[in-house]
């Protein structure tokens, strides 16, 4: 089993300690990474270098030496091989007819002739019985991109959280069961300005399931100056030669936005105010509120306030009110009813607040960073092999010979014989149809 | 689909034959009435609107019966049996493609009746394409399979072919059956533009792969391979299918248990690593498995020293192996729908097991859970059964690949039996060796051609959501197994001009890897495709 596949540990911890020992010492928990897997790679890329050199001289000789004429043995030794009669004016004009047939029919045709026989060599698609050559070449690209990207690239992890800033990535290491962690650096600082979660329920739970989508929005800052960015699901941001991905998320409920209804002790309406997270506001009155730190579970540890689960059970904002003459006090705001008189609860500078409403979103964000020299060369590769094998699998190498005798009483014998490397049925209906295309004129002139 | 491709070439050289346009209507048809549904679900949708599960079933219907029709046909050819045959084939794309379209549409109005409650922003359509778990894909892969072999018939001497492709998409929507329709929310990593193009891919290259192994069927068939050592073959599959459901439980105690589930407040059902035994089932599949062994020997003798009485015998065996078959399959279904009373099913030696997944459900990490001793695994998987136990249910859903299995196993065996019926007569009115070669030739490279499109678009939405093309995950590694097979298949033909008869075993070997990299990496190992 590989070591960074989920469930892992759970098989690791079964293993004794013996199966430990040699099964690590195999290379079996990381078997992509171990000798004998490069050394497999490499002898197939050799394989496949070495069987291309051997075979594409032959298959040069397609293009770069034409076989123009054929005895007749050879012609009619082709899977497709037909022998007609023919009266025409002469050998030259048949020659001609059955050329522009061949031409009509898709096939590039030249006429020889030699000694006693013309020759009709028509072909269509040489090019075609380099395909398995560009595919090869298009695989070793491909391969190179993989070396490049295991020796040269890395990938860690960024938590963000709004506020926060990193100039560095960590990169897991894994030995065993042991995960351990190493931070390279990076040429620039990142800040997290903004985390978002867009849900399909919007009460609901912030788990996997209930999202849409997660937003984390930066700004990076280096010698070239600031750039905003946004990294959300399936869609990396790319600065530098970094991309940042949406990788994960910590699952402690938190609140992006939230929403306070503030009664006045004097009495009157409440109002309200929406806070961004790290955000303040400023009331009418003079009252300075910042939005301090949201409490999904509330409960107090000692004297600090902290949450029991993860969940949004009891709901709290941790608030730093300032009053206009300048009191500062650290509130709680909560969505839930509160008995009179709780001291968490008690109203501050002639305002009681209560949590009307808040936007759910995760407490950090993890952006995964990476930095890939091997891509360029992947992508490549990766179009040159579509492209190539649908030029290799969707045409072929088709070719057709026809050899021109004289016979008795102004007759011709024709012998045509061809074959295709791809595509037999289809090539077969078309000689089919050449046949037809020579025999019908010949009627034709009968009848005139 | 090269044919496909090449049509028009000929279109613009020749004026000496028409273009056989209407050798292509079925498959152009039954794609446009398909759009035609999806507008009208669209414009008049709503509850009222036939489901997509019903449009299901009816394809399955019109696969089945096209396959009877083809199978008649081949056996007493005539023109009705051969147009009905099409027309149904044709209605069953029809209705299979509608079912996926339609889906589509259902899937979309459930999510977004919910977020428009929530005053939400609506998402993209694309999120909504049903391509999301295995139900969704073996409902592609049944219509790639139907149009490839649509397409295919344009040639008439290959109508033939749908006798083998259709029942083997019918098997794949009975798969679909048992896995069920219930809709499920899309996770957010899936919710990609490279989805559709990704998993598109993958329905039609499984789908012109399975027609490729069809053909390889035939040709071995045709190539005068008897039906004796085709059910050696069937017989060792069915034998291996029987050994290995039920947690190896049938051959090794003789029963055969069930998976639960647990029927939710809301009405989703979950499924619970708790099996229930079934009556009588382990019992049959056992004398099912001793008659398969039965097969296996006597037809080994009969091949090895061609003595005919054995032959004789063997085919009895068979018989009665395809009844025996047929029982446990009809016993199992009517079992787990009228089975009451389903705690006093349950053994209590999964109990151990069962309670260390109980407490890895409550969030403990796996080296706590192996601190905790047996008696107290026990005893929380026994309270659990308990208390619980009234929640539990049966279902044909428990268990897909279980059940479709079987079935896969019943059918193979069907049709080995209707192979060695006049065989000589059914070995005449298949199309020449040759052809057969060709057609499969031809269908091998479209799938190498689309497995390499569905590596590489897989890679590359790897990249663009994880940050690595390649994580060796095992459905990846199933697939570039898979594609090599290929590979192999057409370097061997070239190569060393491997044709016929050893082209075609590749051809059934990179199907059977195929499959098995569609559910056996879902359902039997862990990995990052652990959804579909």
């Amino acid at each position: 089993m590989q070591q960074s596949v989920e469930g892992f540990d759970k098989y690791f911890a079964e293993l004794t300690p013996a199966q430990r020992l040699v099964y690590g010492s195999l290379g079996f928990f990381d078997i992509y990474h171990s000798w004998y897997f490069n050394f497999l790679l490499l002898t197939l890329s050799l394989n496949i270098v070495l069987s291309s050199i051997d075979r594409f001289p032959g298959a040069w000789k397609y293009i770069s030496k034409k076989k123009l004429s054929a005895s007749r043995q050879f012609i009619l030794s082709q899977r497709q091989r037909e022998t007609v009669e023919v009266k025409d004016e002469s050998r030259a004009s048949l020659a001609q007819r059955i050329a522009s047939a061949c031409r009509d029919l898709g096939w590039k045709a030249t006429v020889t002739g030699k000694g006693n026989s013309n020759y009709i060599f028509a072909e269509r698609g040489a090019w075609n019985r380099l395909g398995a050559y560009t595919v090869h070449v298009a695989l070793l690209v491909i391969f190179l991109g993989f070396f490049m990207t295991a020796n040269w690239g890395h990938t860690g992890q960024m938590p963000l959280a709004p506020g926060d800033s990193a100039t560095e990535i960590t990169q897991l290491s894994f030995h065993l069961d042991q995960v351990s962690q190493v931070t390279v650096p990076l040429p620039f600082k990142v800040t997290c300005t903004d985390i978002q979660q867009k849900l399909i329920e919007r009460d609901g739970p912030i788990n996997a399931m209930n999202t849409i989508d997660w937003l984390t929005r930066i700004k990076i800052t280096d010698e070239r100056g600031e750039h905003e960015g946004l990294v959300h699901m399936n869609a990396p941001l790319d600065y530098r030669g970094y991309r940042f991905f949406q990788a994960s998320f910590v699952s402690t409920g938190n609140a992006r936005s939230i929403m306070l209804s503030l009664t006045p002790q004097a009495g009157g309406q409440p109002i309200e105010v929406t806070i961004q997270r790290n955000g303040s506001t400023m009331l009418s009155d003079g009252t300075k509120i910042e939005y301090l730190n949201f409490y999904p579970d509330f409960t107090l540890q000692g004297s600090e306030p902290d949450t029991a689960s993860e969940d949004y059970n009891k709901p709290a904002a941790q608030l730093e009110v300032t009053t206009p003459s300048g009191e500062r006090k650290t509130v709680y705001a909560f969505a839930m009813e509160l008995p009179e008189g709780a001291p968490v609860g008690a109203p501050f500078g002639g305002y009681k607040f209560k949590l009307a409403s808040f936007e759910r979103a995760a407490q950090a964000h993890i952006l995964s960073v990476q930095h890939d020299p091997g891509r360029l060369p992947f992508y490549l590769g990766s179009a040159f092999l579509v492209l190539t094998l649908c030029s290799v699998f969707f045409f072929s190498h088709q070719r057709v010979w026809a050899r021109i005798e004289q016979k008795e009483h102004g007759n011709f014998e024709v012998v045509m014989g061809g074959d295709t490397n791809r595509n037999k049925l289809g090539f077969e209906d078309k000689f089919k149809r050449l046949v037809e295309m020579i025999g019908a004129r010949v009627d034709e002139e009968k009848q005139s | 689909m090269s044919e496909v491709l090449q049509k028009p070439f000929i279109l613009k050289t020749t004026s000496a034959e028409r273009p056989d346009f209407k050798a292509y209507m079925p498959a152009v048809l039954a794609v446009a009435a398909s759009l035609l549904m999806l507008i009208l679900r669209i414009q008049f949708g709503g509850a009222h609107f036939i489901a997509d599960s019903g449009l299901m079933l009816l394809a399955l219907a019109c696969y089945l019966t096209a396959a009877v029709f083809h199978l008649t046909n081949l056996y007493a050819p005539s023109t009705t049996a051969q147009r009905f045959g099409l027309w149904l084939a044709t209605s069953g794309v029809f209705f299979n493609l509608s079912s996926w379209l339609v889906r589509w549409v259902n899937a979309r109005d459930q999510e977004v009746a919910v977020i428009l409650r929530n005053g939400g922003e609506i998402p993209w359509f694309f999120r909504y394409i049903p391509f999301a778990n295995l139900y969704d894909l073996s409902l592609a892969f049944a219509f790639g399979a139907g149009i490839t072999t649509l397409l295919i018939a344009h040639r008439k001497n290959f109508r033939f072919l749908g006798a083998l492709s259709l029942p083997l998409a019918s098997l794949i929507l009975v798969l679909a059956r048992f896995i069920g329709d219930e809709l499920i929310n899309l996770p957010p990593v899936l919710d990609s533009y490279w989805r559709p193009i990704h998993v598109g891919t993958a329905s039609l290259s499984y789908g012109v792969a399975l027609v490729c192994f069809a053909v390889a069927v035939v040709y071995l068939l045709k190539d005068r391979t008897k039906p004796e050592a085709m059910a050696i073959w069937t017989s060792i599959f069915s034998l291996s299918i029987i050994a290995t459901i039920s947690k190896f439980s049938v051959l090794t105690s003789a029963t055969y248990s069930a998976s639960t589930m647990m029927m939710g407040s809301s009405g989703r059902r979950m499924p619970i690593p708790l099996r229930a035994d079934i009556p009588f089932v382990g019992p049959i599949l056992v004398i099912t498995a001793l008659l398969l062994v039965g097969v296996i020997v006597t037809f080994g003798i009969y091949l090895a020293k061609n003595d005919e009485k054995m032959r004789a015998i063997g085919h009895w065996f068979l018989r009665l192996s395809l009844v025996a078959q047929g029982i446990g399959i009809a016993t199992l279904i009517s079992q787990i729908k009228s089975l009451t009373n389903i705690t006093s099913h349950i053994s209590t030696s999964q109990y151990a097991w069962f309670g260390k997944w109980l407490f890895e459900q409550q969030g403990m990490r796996p080296g706590e859970v192996a601190q905790i001793s047996s008696a107290q695994l026990y005893q929380a998987a026994e309270q659990f059964v308990q208390q619980k136990g009234q929640m539990l249910a049966l279902s044909t859903n428990g268990n897909p690949v279980e059940l479709s299995a079987l079935i896969t196993a019943l059918t193979a065996t069907f049709f080995v039996i209707l192979f060695s019926f006049r065989t000589e007569r059914l070995r005449e009115a298949l199309p020449a060796l040759e052809k057969l070669d060709s057609l499969m030739y031809k269908t091998a490279s479209v799938t190498f051609a689309l497995l390499a499109m569905l590596l590489i678009t897989g890679a590359i939405w790897a990249n663009e959501s994880w940050g690595a093309y390649w994580s060796w995950d095992s459905k990846e590694v199933g697939a570039l197994v898979a594609w090599l097979t290929y590979a192999a298949y057409l370097h061997t033909r070239i190569a060393r001009g491997w044709t016929g008869r050893r082209s075609a075993y590749f051809a059934i070997v990179g199907f059977l890897l195929i499959i098995f990299t569609y559910l056996g990496v879902s359902y039997l190992l862990p990995g990052l495709h652990s959804y579909a």
